[in-house]
């Protein structure tokens, strides 16, 4: 990628001025737009921003520190480095562009190649800084300095200076310590002296321009010189140095250019940790917006659910109501059948023959078989939506009662019935006492052409669960049409062999399924049949 | 106490049941006048002596009155709570006679003041059999509230 020119904006009211440091700056490679008023300036900022600002002090309407301190007052431009220069060449005039937000101070009589190398820091710097986008500190904290120099006296005079204006210090004899001291904890400003015995101002600051890229906090380096030369200005800004004072400066021009540069580093700071609370917030709105959207699904979901509730209970309501149809309307002319053919056999019995009185008898049969099958459909679909009501019964006294009523019913049978004193369940006893009617009913039937007929009731564990089973020694089944048992209308017999409606299994599998349990059979032909079923939930045996 | 003068009032829309019904009660030898209505609407207008009903004789009251509960207008059970918030009627014996054996209609009927509920078979000789049963006891073995 071609990286782009640098972008400079020049504020300054002199057109020759201008034009000169222009040309100068045009020659480094960067690209300048020159306003002639602070105002302009301002503008120019708005609408393209700069990397850099070079603002001179004295301008028509705003003065340059003002205008500094507007682009300090913005959020967008305040990390723009400004760059101020005055022919004023006065302390005094240096530390008011500083204090006004200024991050370096230049008289226009000092070398065009100062200006630059000082440009060159100052944009250096902000693309440093930017690319460190770590967690911010907040910005009310104590202010670490560390101060770096061979002579004692020095070092305690700085520190003392700088102890005063409230930032917290920390001295080094040598460039070894000056590292070691970073290495232990985070500081904000190092002040260090270009001419120290060993390792130099200079390859310290190139050691710590390396180790701060991997810094948290930005960390500013100023050069102490004793001697101001320009060459040593140069090879400073070049290995890093944020700024370079002579040592003959009066101390409140180095205290001011600390706090330029510490300013300079808190705007970053601070930028960054705008930067991370608006980035905090856009991800609490995505995070409401994807609450507030799943709060709306759910309750689009609860409203279809609802919807679907109704139209259920709605279905329910028709099913009830066209079981209560059938069982009223279906039988009414199956009675007016049944009945006129019997008046016919007995009113007209002398005018119809044998075969006409056979016809009629096959009539009233139809009937009463079209009669049990509509009622065992009305108790599949009672059973169907009968609510369940789960309680502690015996399967054994249900049995009793069961077969106590096919004996009265059929007196001449006396099948042998084994089964526990007890079988304790949890389940619905009118629901169990139709399943428990059916498979002994069934039981009952297909051991009514079998010598020594036997029925058993029992119960078995296996894998942890209660298996109950009904066990007849009967016709049995052929296995291969197991799986036709359980479906309604479905019969393994002829009517004329054993009558039935086949319902009755079907019946049985809705009631067991409905108490959370399975339900499969084994059998043979003329060997009988077993009936296992499972009630699912917690065992009531145990 | 002679029994025919007891009356029997049939509520039953449907004429194969009202005719087989008759017919039940007349092998039964039950010869006793029965009358026959075939909508809740006269029913209550027979009982209560209102409507095309008006001019009867109240006095003149059947010993049980045999219910359907399908019934065109008002229903069975309809009729029933307001037989039993008459205060002519209220004590009047009435036997649900219907097809359905819902457990709804069944505690329904009696919730309302039936005081019986009679379930009709499909077999004609079966249902018969319940007819003759219901008419001697309602007819002959129960005494009636005093009037």
């Amino acid at each position: 990628m071609v990286s782009r020119a640098q972008k400079i904006i020049l504020v300054e009211d002199s057109p020759t001025q201008a034009a000169k440091l222009s040309a100068q700056l045009e020659a480094e490679g960067f690209e300048v737009k020159a306003c002639s008023s602070a105002e302009e300036g301002l503008r120019e900022i708005s609408d393209n921003p700069p990397d850099l600002m070079v603002v001179d002090y004295y301008l028509p309407g705003l003065r340059g520190d003002e205008l500094c301190r507007r682009i300090r007052m913005n959020i967008e431009a305040r990390q723009i480095p400004v760059l101020m220069f005055t022919v004023d060449d006065t302390h005094a005039m240096e530390l008011r562009g500083l204090d006004s937000g200024a991050d370096d101070y230049i008289s226009k009589s000092a070398d065009p190649e100062v200006l630059i190398a000082r440009i060159r820091a100052l944009l250096r710097k902000g693309r440093e800084s930017q690319a460190i986008l770590g967690a911010a500190q907040p910005h009310m904290r104590d202010v670490w300095m560390l101060a770096v120099d061979d002579s004692p006296t020095y070092l305690e005079k700085i520190v003392l200076e700088l102890e005063q204006d409230g930032y917290k210090c920390d001295k080094a004899a040598s460039g070894d310590e000056c590292l070691k001291k970073l290495d232990a904890r985070p500081f904000d400003c190092v002040i260090l002296d270009l001419v120290m015995p060993g390792m130099d101002g200079i390859a310290v600051c190139r050691r710590i321009t390396e180790m701060r890229r991997g810094l948290r906090n930005p960390l500013a380096v100023l050069m102490l010189t004793a001697q101001e030369g320009k060459e040593d200005l140069t090879r400073a800004l070049e290995a890093g140095a944020d700024d370079f004072v002579g040592k003959s400066s009066e101390m409140a021009v180095l205290k001011g250019r600390i706090r330029a540069l510490l300013r300079r580093n808190f705007y970053l700071e601070e930028n960054r940790k705008i930067i991370e609370e608006l980035k905090a917030k856009e991800m609490e709105a995505v995070r409401a917006k994807i609450e507030k959207e799943a709060a709306q699904a759910r309750a689009s979901l609860a409203q279809k659910l609802e919807i679907a509730n109704a139209k259920l209970e709605e279905a329910n309501r028709e099913l009830e109501s066209f079981s209560y149809s059938v069982s009223h309307d279906l039988r009414s002319p199956l009675r007016t059948i049944d009945g006129f053919s019997q008046v016919l056999l007995e009113d007209y019995a002398d005018k119809l023959d044998d075969p006409g009185k056979d016809h009629l008898n096959r009539v009233r049969r139809g009937c009463q078989q079209m009669g049990e099958l509509i009622d065992d459909l009305l108790n599949l679909a009672r059973v169907i939506r009968h609510e369940i009501k789960m309680e502690k019964t015996d399967l054994i006294v249900i049995a009793r009662a069961v077969m106590e009523q096919l004996k009265k019913a059929n007196p001449g049978r006396k099948p042998e019935f084994t089964a526990p004193p007890k079988l304790p369940v949890t389940g619905d006893p009118g629901l169990l006492r139709a399943a428990i009617e059916n498979l002994l009913g069934n039981a009952w039937k297909f051991t009514g052409k079998k010598m020594g007929a036997k029925i058993e009731l029992g119960t078995m564990r296996k894998d942890g669960e209660t298996i109950y089973f009904v066990r007849d020694n009967g016709a049995g089944f052929d296995m291969s049409y197991a799986n036709k048992l359980f479906g309604a209308f479905q019969r393994l017999h002829s009517q004329e062999e054993f009558p039935g409606t086949g319902i009755g299994l079907a019946t049985v599998q809705r009631i067991v399924r409905r108490h959370g349990g399975r339900i499969w059979a084994e059998g043979a032909v003329d060997q009988g049949a077993v009936f296992y079923f499972t009630l699912g939930g917690p065992d009531a045996s145990q | 106490m002679r029994a025919n003068e007891k009356t029997i009032l049939l509520v039953e829309d449907n004429p194969n049941d009202a005719a087989l019904t008759l017919r039940a009660l007349k092998k039964n030898k039950i010869l006793n006048e029965i009358h026959i209505v075939q909508d809740g609407a006269e029913a209550l207008d027979y009982l209560l002596c209102q409507g095309k009903h008006a001019g009867r004789d109240p006095s003149a009251m059947p010993s049980v009155v045999l219910l359907d509960l399908k019934l065109p207008k008002l229903s069975g059970l309809e009729v029933l709570q307001r037989l039993r918030a008459a205060e002519r009627t209220k004590l009047l014996p009435v036997v649900i006679l219907t097809s359905s054996k819902e457990e709804q209609d069944l505690i329904n009927g009696y919730k309302f003041g039936a005081n019986s509920y009679i379930r009709k078979p499909v077999d004609f000789t079966k249902f018969t059999e319940a007819v003759q049963q219901l008419g001697l006891y309602w007819l002959v073995l129960n005494e009636p509230p005093p009037k």
